[in-house]
């Protein structure tokens, strides 16, 4: 009997213990946004790019962008919820609007096409993967340093 | 009133000596170097607190320690490269590191179970043997056998870890997490918290039955046995507490820095740490929380001070470098020495003692033989 309840225990601490690591995969993932203000087209239909841009996310400033700019953020979790202050044109009064949208789990890096989105276009539309330049290869390979203490030739 | 033993309390008067001197020298304002020692305490107090449980079982100073930060990088390289950011990926870090400091945990016990009376210098190899397994998981099994995602982890050759990881994503998180600024110092509470609950847990501990097995242990092994204690066991046990809590103490630690140095990080940590307690006025068989709070305030004042106060005295900082590196040493030599001379005064007291009894037993039958 006492075993059995130990068994129960156990079994249900290292359940619990799974369910934490399962929420924290979820609720830690870590993504990079990139927010274009860049003409886009969908459709056949063209998007213009609007005059400036602000992005506010947890009340900060995380991007001020003009036409054809790029800002980015970093956003802990699956869901981005920014506030996105347009200004169509010079002089003119800008607008505000709460956007809210659920990001893929398996992109690092996702780009979201500012006028796309406030067009009210689908996801596939506005949103896509950020796919880094590859970088020259690196001709010398890191040399890995093990042993602080390593006798070197010269003893 | 508690009466302080001069001997006992040499080392900590020594350091406080040092540090009176070197302070001035140093030229840094009181609020610097009060805001560097409480970034440090929050860095390195839970760490050393793992040092506690096997010194109560009369195991030593665990040097082994190292096996439970090797866990915990292995785990916060993993992370890292699931993008796992802020403190969910140091509490995911922290739940595959329990796992594996369990295991390591279990076969130290054990070898140390078969080198009864030596573990400090079994453990210190120990932390070598283990360190060459790390390697050749990190150097050679990650990125070829373990997938790893990112070139920014991955060295350029495609398979193993490069030298420097970034924690740029949880950095500080724990310790900026409800901070407060006081006086211009900033005081990490949420990390002051923890290390208060682990302060908390191991006064707890020392009441339970296992705490009080592991304290009849630590003073006499035969003694236990023959009261129905399983020693063997108790011993393991105090060693993966320990393993345990070094490798949470290590992911406190890293999250400070900010990066891990993947093959070197661990190496040096296990030597500070025991250093720290020992400057504390802790020995190799006593060991208390007050010890580990007084360790980390004057072990990392003179890491802080002396670099500049070398530099004033020689105009080379490197001269200050040499010394805290020395001192650091040094100071385990001395508490080793004190500790097996002392050993070795009671054993051979001891002897006498039985002598002069045998003596005082049998003058009669010494006079008729």
């Amino acid at each position: 009997m006492k075993n059995k309840r130990q068994f129960l225990f156990r079994a249900l601490a290292i359940i619990l213990i799974l369910a934490l690591a399962a929420v924290m995969f979820v609720i830690g993932r870590g993504h990079t946004v990139y927010f274009d203000n860049k003409d886009a087209e969908y459709d056949g239909k063209e998007y213009e790019a609007f005059y400036k841009v602000v992005v506010i996310k947890d009340k900060e400033k995380v991007a001020k962008l003009e036409s054809d700019d790029r800002g980015m953020t970093d956003l802990m979790g699956q869901t981005l919820t920014v506030t996105v202050e347009i200004t169509d044109e010079k002089g003119g009064e800008s607008h505000a609007h709460k956007v809210s949208m659920p990001v893929p789990y398996s992109m690092d890096g996702i780009v979201i096409n500012v006028p796309a989105l406030m067009a009210g276009l689908p996801a596939e539309a506005y949103m896509s993967e950020f796919v880094p330049i590859a970088a020259e290869e690196e001709d010398e390979d890191e040399e890995v340093v093990i042993d602080e203490f390593e006798i070197s030739d010269d003893v | 009133m508690k009466k302080i033993n001069l001997r006992q309390a040499s080392v900590p008067i020594m350091f406080i000596i040092i540090c009176a001197i070197c302070i001035p020298l140093s030229g840094l304002s009181p609020k610097m170097l009060v805001n560097e020692i409480v970034t440090r305490m929050g860095r390195n107090a839970f760490l050393i607190l793992s040092l506690l449980i096997p010194i109560m079982a009369g195991m030593g100073l665990n040097f082994g320690m190292t096996l439970g930060a090797m866990a915990a990088e292995i785990a916060l390289i993993l992370v890292c490269d699931w993008q796992i950011v802020s403190v969910p990926g140091m509490i995911l870090a922290a739940i595959i590191s329990v796992p594996i400091s369990v295991l390591l945990g279990i076969f130290c016990g054990k070898i140390l179970n078969r080198a009864k009376g030596r573990e400090m210098i079994t453990s210190y190899i120990m932390a070598f043997f283990v360190n060459g397994i790390y390697q050749l998981i990190v150097l050679y099994l990650m990125g070829s056998v373990i997938p790893i995602k990112h070139s920014t982890i991955k060295l350029p050759r495609g398979y193993g870890i490069r030298n420097t990881v970034s924690l740029l994503s949880m950095r500080q998180k724990l310790d900026n997490m409800l901070a407060v600024t006081i006086g211009g110092v900033k005081i990490p509470v949420l990390t002051f918290i923890i290390i208060a609950v682990m302060c908390l847990v191991i006064v707890w501990f020392r009441r339970t039955k296992l705490g009080q097995d592991m304290r009849a242990v630590g003073q006499d092994m035969e003694v236990a046995r023959d009261a129905g204690i399983n020693v063997e066991r108790t011993r393991i046990i105090s060693i993966v507490i320990s393993t345990v809590l070094a490798g949470l103490g290590m992911i406190i630690y890293l999250q400070n820095m900010g990066n891990i140095a993947t093959y070197t990080a661990h190496s040096q940590i296990g030597m500070f740490c025991i250093a720290a307690l020992l400057v504390g006025g802790a020995s190799v068989d006593k060991a208390s929380i007050g010890n580990v709070f007084l360790g980390v305030v004057l072990f990392h004042t003179m890491f802080i001070v002396a670099p500049r106060a070398g530099a004033y005295i020689t105009g080379d900082s490197m001269i200050g470098e040499y010394f805290r590196v020395f001192v650091s040493y040094a100071v385990i030599t001395v508490a080793l020495i004190m500790y097996e001379t002392n050993k070795r005064r009671a054993k051979s007291a001891a002897s006498q003692r039985l002598q002069e009894e045998q003596d005082a037993e049998s003058p009669a039958g010494g006079e008729n033989s």
